[in-house]
């Protein structure tokens, strides 16, 4: 395969450069009652080969901050502050052209509703074909050739038949699987998969993952995958990035998080997952109330009106990431959880 | 032992179906639809070669047979020159599909242009279209085309006579075209807007699908966007306004001919005929009678085969 020929970052390379690097991000929304603050100066990176999770409930800013680094959000939502850099140069300020030879040269998008993510009125294999003929420069026929390997490579029967299918001719499952072959098809070097096992129903889910975990280590891409499950994505991750309200409040291999979860809220989302080995009449766990509305932003810590450990200085000031541990690869942004591991 | 089919291999063997193959299925089935169809199959068929089956000349006069009632010799009977209202009436069929289809192709070239620029880029673009829009619709159509073509058409023509008269130049000679250019411009001028704001209705719900967001993902530019993803998605909507459009058109031409702003005698006209058969229908109905109910025809089918297209385009609301 063509792919496999490019030259890409040993996967040892986990630790070393940084392919994306978000710092202070802040994105606001225009609303009625003037601009309100909904992702406040987020900071998260993703080294070359490695896949982050992204991980927290609706609402809390997950997509939007992937979708507005890289430009793809309506006017009335505004970065106004910070950078993302990619691949050493800062999206925000790049020109439009170039920002689009990144939007699917370099960044493959995969997303949430594979119904309404494909355009109705054109054959698969067109779709595949387009940003290889924009960004590869291929012509029709190379990038059709192209197409049907693509969905070859992303497990479609029949793939070359179904070129010519339209979307609504194929299942969800079908669907999604062509999604993830148009953003892969110019051969990216980080994909941004935003909650693409939503829709599916759970065997399909598990399929869709073990697809990109294989399209990945085979093409030694970088990975960033969405989503509020957090037990879906455990045996596909090197590291989970816990999002509240706008702001990474938890940074942990994904090992260390499950062992030694540290902020109350990833607490409460790991409690909440229910367990096969619970008994029938337990009830399930969830986390009370509901992040804060954009605009309405308490003063401290995002979480403490929800959280059960909050103390006063949590209503007080906003804690910052900080460093667990010796090596500092497990950060928390929580007073409590910081003071803990201090006196331990 | 009979073969049960097992389900789902049904969909993997059976040969892909277009959409527009889809939606030829569905309307099939409608009788209107279908009813319409024929007609306008049969009335394209009559303008384009018509004029080469007639019995007779559509301009040639015989005056010892005038306003003669239909007859196996005159199927329609003949006009107060002795002209032959059957070749009139299919020479006329050419002269509405001449002008429906121009005007209709210039309105929606127009329409849509605006109409998916404003949808999809908005803000102050979006702002001046509708504007304009507004505006046009906001004149009276007839009075509007009776002022362009009262004002435009003695100056335009006695422009292009001096101009003749001083070069000699052969391209001034014919000022026919004056004629037509400002029936059509002047319709066009007045049929543009409705489709502007169908398309921008449609980009504006069209702009904000995730699969536009997707296509963005992938860095296509604006332009292919706009070309590839939005307008084929808007076109649904739109055809079955062409298709109602085109009748539309035949009736406002024949308004206008009725009025003395159309096409100008001797080219046949449905609505210049309807309006010489108003002032004799007492005594020669025929002549109200035949160009009224061709153009009454023509008007039905076309809108029976937009409803029908609109149903068969739109799977969602059909059955």
């Amino acid at each position: 395969m063509m792919m496999a020929n490019d030259i890409r970052p040993e996967p040892s390379a986990k630790t070393g450069e940084r392919l994306l690097d978000v710092k202070g991000l802040t994105i606001e929304i225009d609303t009625r009652n003037g601009p309100a603050t909904i992702v406040d100066g987020i900071d998260l990176h993703v080294n070359k080969g490695e896949t982050l999770g992204i991980v927290g409930e609706s609402g809390c800013g997950k997509s939007l901050t992937m979708l507005s680094m890289m430009r793809l959000l309506p006017n009335k939502i505004k970065v106004t502050k910070g950078e993302a850099n990619f691949a050493g140069r800062d999206l925000q300020k790049m020109s439009n052209s170039d920002l689009r030879k990144v939007r699917g040269g370099d960044v493959g998008f995969i997303f949430q509703d594979p119904m309404t993510s494909l355009n109705p009125v054109m054959r698969i294999g067109q779709q595949l074909a387009e940003p290889l003929i924009y960004h590869r420069g291929m012509s029709k026929a190379e990038a059709r050739k192209r197409a049907g390997e693509l969905l070859k490579l992303v497990g479609i029967p029949g793939a070359e038949d179904r070129l010519d299918a339209y979307p609504h001719e194929l299942s969800g499952g079908m669907r999604q699987r062509v999604m993830i072959a148009i953003g892969l098809a110019c051969n990216p070097q980080l994909l941004i998969a935003d909650e693409p096992t939503t829709a599916l129903d759970v065997t399909i889910q598990a399929q869709i993952v073990d697809l990109v975990k294989d399209l990945r280590d085979k093409l030694g891409m970088s990975v960033v995958w969405i989503t509020h499950d957090l037990a879906l994505i455990a045996g596909l991750v090197d590291r989970i990035n816990v999002l509240y309200a706008g702001t990474v409040v938890e940074d942990a291999p994904v090992d260390a998080l499950f062992a030694n979860p540290s902020h109350p809220y990833t607490q409460g989302l790991l409690a909440s997952i229910p367990k096969l080995s619970d008994e029938r009449s337990t009830r399930l766990s969830s986390i009370g109330g509901t992040p804060p509305e954009p605009g309405r932003r308490p003063k401290g810590c995002p979480f403490a009106p929800r959280c059960p450990l909050a103390e006063a200085i949590c209503h007080e000031r906003v804690p910052s990431l900080e460093g667990l541990g010796q090596n500092g690869a497990h950060r928390v942004a929580c007073f409590v959880a910081q003071r803990k591991l201090e006196a331990a | 032992m009979s073969v049960v089919p097992m389900p789902g291999t049904a969909a993997e063997i059976e040969p892909p179906v277009s959409l527009w193959r889809d939606a030829w299925h569905r309307l099939r089935r409608n009788k209107l639809a279908v009813f319409g169809l024929a007609v306008v199959v049969i009335l394209a068929f009559t303008a384009l070669f018509g004029p080469y089956l007639t019995p007779y000349d559509f301009l040639s006069q015989d005056l010892n047979s005038r306003n003669l009632a239909p007859s196996l010799s005159h199927l329609f009977g003949t006009d107060d020159l002795g002209r032959d209202v059957f070749s009139r009436v299919v020479y006329g069929t050419r002269t509405a599909f001449l002008v429906a289809i121009v005007v209709t192709f210039i309105a929606v070239v127009i329409g849509v242009t605006l109409g998916a620029l404003a949808g999809f880029f908005g803000g102050w673009l979006d702002r001046i279209v509708m504007w304009l829009t507004d505006m046009t619709m906001s004149i009276p159509n007839l009075l509007l085309v009776v002022v362009i073509n009262a004002s435009l058409k003695s100056p335009i023509t006695s422009w292009m006579e001096s101009r003749y008269l001083a070069t000699l130049n052969p391209v001034y000679r014919e000022t026919i075209w004056v004629d037509f250019l400002l029936v059509f411009g002047s319709m066009a001028l007045i049929s543009w807007p409705p489709y502007a704001r169908l398309v921008r209705a449609q980009v504006l719900s069209i702009r904000s699908r995730p699969y536009i967001t997707a296509a963005q993902a992938l860095g296509l530019t604006n332009r292919i966007i706009l070309m590839r993803y939005v307008v084929p998605n808007a076109l649904g909507p739109l055809i079955v306004a062409v298709s109602a459009g085109l009748g539309t058109a035949m009736v406002l031409e024949s308004a206008f001919s009725f009025l003395g702003v159309g096409v100008n005698p001797p080219t046949p006209s449905w609505g210049n005929m309807i309006s010489d058969g108003l002032r004799v229908w007492q005594h020669y109905p025929h002549l109200l009678a035949a160009p009224a109910a061709v153009l009454g025809l023509a008007s039905v089918a076309f809108s029976f085969l937009g409803d029908g297209l609109n149903d068969a385009l739109n799977p969602r609301g059909a059955k």
